[in-house]
């Protein structure tokens, strides 16, 4: 491991910023063309059709414009030739972590993914820049056909699976940084839960992006087959550098009749990543998505995680919270598509900004004029703490079904000085109580995730909040 | 560079602007050719109280150069086409200065044949008090309201249109000025054209004002009502609430969007907007988007809402029970949506003169 004073200047309290030093086996140069995408497929040994789905995708992206909504202005800022599109830091995709290079093994192990996996994972994949490094699965889970691999190897093993469903919740056409995904992807994981089987611990993917100007743009796609269950969690960080680094990703899931998905997201990139992803999923009959989405760091991110509700009587949940500091722009928010009778929906989403942070919740709730009786709830709040910090709602509710019960509630406020008060007069000190506040306001949030991930944001809000007051 | 020409230059926008998403620019524009200023006709516009009798003095209606000035926040294509398209047409009403009218004042535009649009400028003196309806009547293709202005420091105004043409399709823009300490009930109720297209705005530039923005919109057949309200707070201790109804029937469409805007340096400011949506057929939608961008963290308190649902059959069983058929019903319970904004837009002689009104349109749309 490296001490590297100038990282540690930059990261500050960001305690994920460290990097390693850079220990490539394949490096592609900057820049993006039609014979790198061909490249990465070629050095993959993909089948013809995902070659061709790459290039289609590669010129849709050359000619789909940049969105003209969000924070232009930062979007502007990318440069999308000074951004290296593959690099591969390991031979191959380890099942034991003594096999894994040395430093990457370190890295991991400060992160305390090693440990996690022993005490409360079904399985676990660890991508390290462009590739999978790592990737194991409970043998119990492999014998009763539960298919849990990082998505080159998905590929490789179950062609037809990969074929039938990939790109069929995020066409490659979806928006432009879909298409750069499909165009350059890369990792990622790639789940199959057989028929009826509920996996009961969590399996969780770790993404680290290590080198400077790099892009990651892994690729899930998860398959939920009837009456199944899954719960999936991701976690990511990168180092901060002066220079910005792309994160695009796309997640398909897919949820067969009865299935239950849900997909839990801590972002906890550095402030000088741009974490531009499309999160997708579809329900069919009586079956259940549920995105639990965290997103702290990250210098700008646009995420959406949306749902479409396909099948009748499936349901889909929503929960998020955003942290915006210092130069961060958190737009997040959600998007539901009721297309069929008897679907409910709920979302709730929190934001907090602060030293000049801008939180922005987006969404959007479509009801089709065909499903009857459909429920949703939207409720957004948000905290503004200190006068240079700012906070957005753009909510949109279409509704084409007068059976239709939708509702939407939104506020704005400042940490009530009626609890601070009562929190200073039982002996806590103005920052402990903010804390406690703050950690207050998210626990809609934090009670939905894993225990050891509610610690571990909990934490990392409090040490957010040092220095809030005065 | 003159509006004309302002216009002119402007690009067509797209669907990723907001402000067009639902009702593009081509759809509302006179022509529908949206690199040409048509020539339009002129409305006849005349004022009146609500009795039908002339307005004592301390307001009046002038024609000839009106103020062009129109607020920053203003849309830049629907402003300078307007301001270019009503040049034959410009009037000023003029509130003196402390001036309370006993009773509502009636400015009625016809807007006649073919095509028209006109300009407003609202110059309402400070502290004065009055409750002014614009009615808009006639079955032209094509009617422009351009209406600027500012209410002074002070006065009390509570200002309502009525858009009541039996065809046509209405483009409609307010961008309006509130002045300190001044207290604005703004209401709409729109229940004619077959397309209306308006964008309200309003700026609270100095500390104190006061904006109540409120719709009652009634849809029905194919139409398509697209309403746009900005409410800018950019003072210290200015409060903002937007209600909007809207009970659309038949293949109709309504689409409400919002957006309160909370400046750095509003301080105590209380904004909230909701919107309600009423859908009485299969075939209607009602679509919703209300915004937020709050600059300021010490707020009273910014917060929006917006709730879409059928008819209750709960309280429709509560009155078939009580003798009514269910098209009496029906309608009972539609005019009692509309009515909890409608009753909010000004004095008791206003609501039951705008409850007239309302009942005669319920009755012509056999809702």
């Amino acid at each position: 491991m490296v001490d590297n004073k100038e990282a540690r200047d930059a990261v500050g309290d960001y305690k994920a910023g460290w990097h390693d030093p850079e220990n490539s086996t394949i490096r592609f140069d900057f820049g993006l063309s039609e014979e790198v995408v061909r490249e990465i497929s070629g050095l993959k040994d993909e089948p013809t059709w995902m070659t061709d789905i790459r290039v289609k995708a590669f010129k849709h992206f050359s000619e789909r414009p940049m969105p003209t909504w969000g924070n232009t202005h930062l979007l502007k800022e990318i440069d999308f030739d000074n951004i290296c599109y593959y690099l591969r830091s390991s031979e191959s995709t380890e099942k034991n972590w003594d096999d894994v290079p040395e430093d990457i093994r370190n890295t991991f192990e400060r992160l305390g993914i090693p440990e996690a996996e022993q005490k409360w994972l079904s399985g676990v994949t660890a991508q390290y820049e462009s590739e999978a490094v790592y990737h194991s699965i409970r043998e119990d889970l492999e014998e009763q056909g539960v298919i849990f691999l990082d998505m080159d190897s998905g590929l490789r093993e179950y062609p037809e699976i990969v074929k039938k469903w990939f790109c069929s919740v995020v066409p490659h056409s979806d928006n432009k940084f879909a298409a750069l995904n499909t165009a350059v992807w890369s990792g990622g994981s790639f789940i199959y839960v057989p028929k009826g089987v509920h996996v009961e611990m969590p399996v969780q993917a770790y993404f680290r992006i290590n080198a400077k100007n790099m892009g990651q743009f892994e690729r899930t796609l998860i398959i939920a087959d009837e009456g199944s269950s899954v719960h999936y969690v991701e976690g990511c960080t990168a180092p901060s550098y002066s220079t910005d680094s792309l994160h695009s990703a796309v997640v398909e899931l897919v949820a067969l009749p009865g299935a239950h998905i849900r997909y839990s997201t801590i972002q906890n990139w550095s402030s000088n990543v741009y974490n531009l992803v499309t999160k997708r999923g579809i329900a069919h009959e009586n079956a259940k998505i549920e995105w639990v989405d965290g997103n702290i760091g990250s210098k700008l991110t646009m995420k959406y995680p949306a749902v479409i509700l396909k099948g009748e009587g499936s349901h889909a949940e929503v929960i998020s919270v955003a942290y915006s500091g210092e130069g961060q722009h958190q737009d997040a928010g959600a998007k539901i598509h009721h297309l069929a009778s008897n679907t409910t929906s709920k979302i709730l989403s929190k934001s907090i900004s602060k030293n000049g942070g801008r939180g922005s919740y987006r969404g959007m709730v479509t009801v089709s004029p065909k499903a009857d009786n459909c429920k949703l709830n939207v409720v957004c709040d948000a905290l503004i703490l200190d006068e240079d910090s700012r906070s957005d709602t753009y909510p949109t509710m279409e509704v084409s079904n007068p059976t239709a019960r939708c509702e939407h509630e939104a506020s704005v406020s400042k940490v009530s000085d009626d609890q601070l008060f009562y929190l200073m007069s039982r002996g806590h000190s103005e920052e402990e109580a903010l804390a406690m506040i703050v950690n207050g306001f998210f626990e809609p949030f934090t009670r939905e995730l894993p225990m050891e991930y509610a610690v571990e944001l909990n934490q990392l809000m409090a040490l957010e909040m040092e220095g809030s007051i005065g | 560079m003159d509006s004309a020409s302002r216009y002119l230059s402007l690009d067509e926008p797209d669907r990723s602007d907001h402000l067009w998403r639902y009702t593009p620019w081509r759809r509302v524009h006179p022509s529908g050719i949206v690199s040409e200023i048509p020539e339009l006709g002129q409305p006849i516009l005349r004022l009146l109280t609500i009795d039908g009798s002339d307005v004592p003095d301390g307001i009046r209606l002038v024609e000839g150069e009106a103020s062009q000035t129109v607020l920053p926040n203003s849309d830049e294509l629907t402003s300078s086409f307007l301001l270019a398209s009503s040049n034959c047409s410009r009037w000023t009403l003029v509130v003196d200065r402390k001036f309370s009218a006993e009773s509502p004042i009636v400015l009625e535009i016809q807007t006649g044949e073919g095509a028209s649009a006109c300009q407003i400028s609202l110059e309402v003196g400070e502290m004065a008090e009055i409750e002014l309806v614009t009615r808009v009547v006639g079955n032209n293709d094509w009617f422009g309201l351009l209406r600027t202005g500012r209410i002074g420091d002070g006065a009390i105004l509570n200002d309502v249109l009525l858009g009541l043409q039996e065809r046509g399709t209405m483009l409609r823009s307010d961008s309006i000025a509130i002045g300190r300490d001044s207290q604005v009930r703004a209401g709409t109720v729109s229940s004619g054209s077959e397309k209306t297209k308006s964008d309200i705005r309003y700026l609270m530039g100095d500390s104190g004002g006061s904006v109540r923005v409120l719709g009652s919109i009634l849809s029905a057949d194919s139409m398509h009502l697209d309403h746009h309200i900005e409410i800018h707070h950019d003072a210290p201790e200015t409060f903002s609430r937007l209600s909007w109804h809207s009970a659309c029937g038949g293949k109709s469409r309504t689409v409400g969007t919002g957006m309160l805007r909370v400046s750095d340096g509003s301080n105590g400011a209380d904004a909230a907007q909701i919107f309600h949506n009423l859908l009485l057929s299969k075939d209607a939608e009602a679509d919703s988007i209300p915004e937020l961008e709050v600059m300021e963290h010490d707020v009273v308190g910014c917060g929006h809402g917006t709730a879409n649902g059928p008819i209750d059959e709960d309280q429709m069983f509560y009155l078939e029970a009580r003798g009514l058929d269910k098209q009496d019903a029906k309608r009972a319970l539609i005019a009692a949506f509309l009515n909890s904004t409608l009753s909010e837009m000004g004095s008791e002689q206003l609501h039951e003169w705008l409850v007239g009104v309302l009942s005669q349109q319920l009755e012509s749309l056999g809702s």
